[in-house]
Formats: C-alpha cells, sequence, structure tokens
C-alpha cells in the first residue's frame, strides 16, 4: 500500500485494514500478516481493499475454507453492513465503487469461470446495481444502456428472469420504463417484478412509473427481491437464487 | 425593478419588490419554440433565440447562455454522439488516466468546438437583455468535468488509486472551466453557474470535497469576480444538505439546493450564513404534476424564506425538456405574485 492511498484515507475514503499510514507494515518494512478470518474478510471488503481481501481469501482457500462459506460468511455479510450504510445515508458512490470493486475480484478469484463480470463499457449505476446483485448470489443479464422495451422483454423471457431492474437519468425515459410492465403482460411474464431506480426514476412513485418498486439505493433492490421472491422460488417462474 | 437588479440585491440580502424566481431552463426553451434539443444544442444563435422567446413566454428574472454538458469535453477532444430529441453524450472521453494532465492543452474558447457556440450565445442574449434580464454564463466544475474526461468509474477508481495524478486532473479540468468561464463573461454573462454534480456527496466523500475539490472552485469563483461576475452560483444536485454551508468560503454566492434537500433543515443549518439559496421544486413535477401542485410547492418555500431573504424560487435542478409549460408558467406567478414580508 502507497503512501498515496494513506492521502485518501485522510480524505475519509474508508479504506485499509490495517491502518496503511505511520508504521504500518504495509509500507513493507516487514511481511505483512495477513489475518485469515471471515470478520477480516469484512472489513477489507468494506474498506474496499481489493488487494488485501485477495489475500485473505487466499489464506482462507488454503486453509481449508469452502468458497461457499466465504461467500455467506463473508461477502454478503460486507454487503449487508455497505446496505446498513446506505440507509443511514453515508452512501457515497465512490466507497461502494470500491467496495464492489473489491467483491467482485474475490468473486473472481473464488468463481472464475461462473463470475458475471462487469462490462467496462456499462454504465456505473447499471455495473454497482450487478455488483451488489451478484455478491447477493442473484444471477444478472446486464442488457446495456438505451436498449429498446421489446429487448428487455425478449432478454427477460430468454434468461427466465424473476425480476427487471431499469436505471433512468433523465425524465425523458419516463414513458418507455411505463410501458415495460404492459409489454411483460403481453407475452405471460406477468409474474415479472419491474424494479426502477436512478436519479431520474426515483423521484417518481411506482404507480406513476407502473412498476413494482422504486429503490433509492442499489441495495432496495435486493432488500425488495428478499422480501417478495424467496417464496416462490421456482424454476419456471425465473426464480433466480443458486 | 429589473431582474438584475432584482437578483442583485437578493444576493445580498437587501430588500426588493418580490421574490426572484429563476426557471432553469435550458432545452425546454427549444422545445416551447417548436425546436428540437437537437437542432438548440448545435447552433448558439438558434439556442439564443429560443432562450428569449421563452423568458418572453414565461417572464422569469434569468436567461442561460448554455447549450449542453458535453462541450468541455468535446472541446478537449472527446467524441460526442447528437441526438434529436435528447442531449447529446460523451460516447468517448478524450482522456486516458496515463496522460500527462499537466501538460494537456487547455481549449481556447474562441475556436475549439463548440465553446464558440456558447460564447455566441452569451454575447446575443446580452445584447438583448442588457440589465434588464440576468445572463447566466454556464460552465462545468472540475470534479464533474473529470469525470467527463475519464469517465466517471475511471476518475473515482482515480481518485482513490492515485490521489496525486487525481489532483493534476482536477487541476487540468478547472483550467478548463476558468478559461471558459472567463470568456463567457467577457462575451456578456453577468455571472457563471458553476455546474458540479459529481461533486455531491452521493457520489464522492466530504472530505473529498473538502480537500481536493474545494481548492479548486475557491480560485475558481475569484476570477469570475476579478472578472466582473455580479455573483457566484454553485450548482451541486443531489442531497447536498452536508456541504452547503461551505459554499460561501468558497467563494460561492447563490447555492443551488435540490429537491431531496430539506428546505427547513436547510434554513436552520444556515441561519448565520449570507449565501443566497436557489431552489428547490423537483424537476420532474414540471412534467408529471399540475400548476397547482407546482404553486402549492412554490408558496411553501417562498414562506419559508420570507424572512430570511436571500432566496431565488427555483426548481431543484434542470426543467426537463418536456415540462408541461403551464407548470413553468404556474413557478414564474407564484413568485410574481408574491410580496415580500406577507409572512
Amino acid at each position: 500500500m502507497s503512501g498515496r492511498t494513506c492521502a485518501a484515507r485522510d480524505l475519509h475514503i474508508n479504506r485499509g485494514v490495517p491502518p496503511p499510514c505511520g508504521n504500518s507494515p504495509a509500507h513493507g518494512e516487514r511481511k505483512v500478516k495477513i489475518p485469515a478470518d471471515l470478520d477480516s474478510l469484512v472489513q477489507a471488503l468494506i474498506a474496499g481493499e481489493r488487494e488485501q481481501s485477495l489475500a485473505i481469501v487466499a489464506r482462507l482457500v488454503s486453509g481449508g475454507t469452502r468458497s461457499f462459506d466465504i461467500v455467506t460468511g463473508g461477502v454478503e455479510k460486507a454487503m449487508a453492513a455497505l446496505d446498513r450504510k446506505c440507509t443511514a445515508e453515508q452512501f457515497n458512490l465512490l466507497e461502494i465503487m470500491l467496495a464492489g470493486r473489491a467483491v467482485m475480484a474475490v468473486i473472481r478469484e473464488l468463481f472464475p469461470e461462473d463470475a458475471a463480470l462487469p462490462d467496462p463499457r456499462a454504465s456505473v449505476v447499471v455495473a454497482v446495481l450487478k455488483v451488489v446483485l451478484t455478491s447477493s448470489r442473484f444471477r444478472v443479464v446486464d442488457c446495456g444502456r438505451d436498449v429498446p422495451v421489446a429487448a428487455i422483454v425478449a432478454a427477460a423471457a430468454e434468461s427466465r428472469a424473476a425480476a427487471v431492474c431499469v436505471s433512468g437519468l433523465i425524465s425523458s425515459v419516463v414513458p418507455q420504463v411505463q410501458a415495460l410492465k404492459p409489454a411483460l403482460l403481453r407475452v405471460g411474464l406477468e409474474h415479472v417484478r419491474v424494479l426502477a431506480g436512478g436519479a431520474a426514476l426515483k423521484q417518481c412513485t411506482a404507480g406513476t412509473l407502473n412498476v413494482d418498486h422504486v429503490g433509492q439505493t442499489a441495495f432496495d433492490a435486493v432488500s425488495y427481491l428478499d422480501s417478495c421472491l424467496d417464496p416462490c422460488l421456482d424454476p419456471t417462474t425465473g426464480g433466480l437464487r443458486g | 425593478m429589473d431582474s438584475v437588479e432584482r437578483i442583485g440585491r437578493t444576493i445580498h440580502f437587501q430588500p426588493c419588490d418580490r421574490p426572484p424566481v429563476v426557471a432553469q431552463v435550458f432545452a425546454h426553451a427549444a422545445v416551447v419554440c417548436g425546436r428540437t434539443v437537437g437542432e438548440y444544442v448545435s447552433s448558439g444563435s438558434r439556442a439564443a433565440a429560443c432562450q428569449l422567446e421563452a423568458r418572453d413566454r414565461y417572464g422569469y428574472d434569468a436567461v442561460f447562455a448554455a447549450l449542453d454538458c458535453t462541450l468541455e469535453a468535446e472541446a478537449v477532444g472527446g467524441e460526442v454522439l447528437f441526438r434529436r430529441d435528447l442531449y447529446p453524450a460523451v460516447v468517448r472521453p478524450p482522456c486516458s488516466p496515463e496522460d500527462d494532465f499537466s501538460r494537456l492543452a487547455i481549449p481556447d474558447p474562441a475556436s475549439a468546438g463548440r465553446l464558440p457556440m456558447a460564447l455566441e450565445m452569451a454575447g446575443i442574449l446580452r445584447r438583448a437583455c442588457g440589465d434588464e434580464t440576468l445572463v447566466v454564463g454556464f460552465v462545468q466544475g472540475p470534479m464533474t468535468l473529470a469525470a467527463q474526461f475519464l469517465g466517471l468509474e475511471k476518475a473515482l477508481y482515480l481518485a482513490a488509486d492515485d490521489p496525486d495524478r487525481f489532483l493534476r486532473l482536477l487541476d487540468y479540468a478547472a483550467a478548463v472551466g476558468r478559461s471558459f468561464g472567463l470568456a463567457q463573461l467577457a462575451a456578456g454573462a453577468h455571472l457563471v453557474l458553476v455546474f458540479e454534480p459529481a461533486a455531491c456527496p452521493e457520489v464522492v466523500p466530504a472530505g473529498l470535497f473538502r480537500e481536493m475539490i474545494g481548492p479548486r472552485l475557491a480560485p475558481l469563483f475569484a476570477a469570475f469576480t476579478q472578472a466582473g461576475a455580479i455573483g457566484n452560483w454553485l450548482h451541486i444536485a443531489g442531497q447536498t444538505a452536508s456541504i452547503l454551508p461551505r459554499y460561501p468560503a468558497l467563494g460561492a454566492t447563490i447555492g443551488n439546493f435540490d429537491y431531496c434537500v430539506d428546505a427547513e433543515a436547510v434554513l436552520a443549518s444556515l441561519v448565520d450564513s449570507r449565501l443566497c439559496l436557489d431552489g428547490n421544486v423537483k424537476s420532474l413535477s414540471f412534467v408529471t404534476d399540475t400548476p397547482d401542485q407546482i404553486a402549492q410547492d412554490a408558496g411553501k418555500l417562498l414562506r419559508l424564506f420570507d424572512r430570511r431573504g436571500g432566496f431565488i424560487l427555483s426548481s431543484g435542478c434542470e426543467i426537463p425538456p418536456e415540462s408541461q409549460e403551464a407548470n413553468v408558467a404556474a413557478l414564474v406567478q407564484a413568485a410574481r405574485a408574491w410580496k415580500l414580508g406577507r409572512s
């Protein structure tokens, strides 16, 4: 860890476990002793420390901890803590992105063939939502930006999705969002939940947008899906939990 | 009392005939005139004509010499996608994190990209308005430009991973904004609005705003003041309650607050502050609500700030292009009918 990261920490970007400044062993004066427990992983992920998170995971795996347990005891707990932080209105995109980057690195490390990688061409909002959903063990199909309603409906049908999440930063997308639910209904996908978010859409009510839920943060999507999808985890209706 | 005097007195907390009203109308002016957004952003003279026609129709106190939010990135070399009914978008940022930001050239406002269109627009508006209606120039703040020059994701990661390099990017972005803003003032703008949504505490930590962004906004505003701006307008959308009290120390005299910021809490937090506020009717309400609802929201704000003064009735952010004209008219009418000291 470099002195530059110390500067970032000074600016309250919540990074670094253990503290990176001063005589921290992370400065290379002596070998870093990486803790190998799930609580340390949770703290490193929350702090957005990608390399440290990976080092902890490596030690956990070599010590015999199963990948599934690392996800449930580490990644999911970290995401839950970030969710609480959002609820307390301490949210900022930078911290969430750093944590998300660390989470995705851990997931790639643990599941190199299955991990859904954020498309670097996708918008940040989509990437953050994808990280949050993926780390909560949802499978995410990223349809990209400026996608027609018909293409979203086709993707929902093809992937047997349980829910469609749409984000809008400008108010002109409202009519397309309003058309989504009827379009799903027309092809027999009335069970698919529609969630909306983003700077423009979160000014609206769910009723105005004709969707099932409007989220203020990416974590709202997980909370909502947790509350309404678990009882109906049926592959034929698109239950996605793995 | 004309609009420039009204706004000038309001900035300085001096009594005037009624509260100023500034509808944040940009490309909505084109829609009002039967033009497309694409037509608006591709001609300074056309955009100026739309601004003037919209002002005549609505009767608000300020016009904007503003086209869209891609001008600076385009002038630096980014690729911009133009669309008929939507604002342009930067589809290829002009810089990469590996660039030596201290060596990048500052685009000449007189010749680079569409910057000259904005200067032409400012000149036309000032000649038409004189000192009767406020002519507002428009630049983007250093953090927002940094996000456009690299792409938001890369800019934020750079801020965390290599703050020294990120500071050089912020310095470059601030220099671009300074050059463009000064040119707009020279062309006729009364003041410059610095649009800085990427500095919102929902995007970056408050410490980053304080230590990295603020020190670049302060000299920007100082330069504008020295060039004759009658005020400095800082516009950060989103939840800004925690940073609004810092605006005066940066040299901002007008601070925008968005719909999601609680007006009463802002009033309480700025009890000893001389920051003039503008806000905060929800932008989307101009699309979805009725004139009565807009009038009701406006009335609440006017009552709340009546005794304090230093308040410009406005939307929380831009009034969307597709807004209903009756709703914009309702906002303006609420201020025009208001007698100060009523509450």
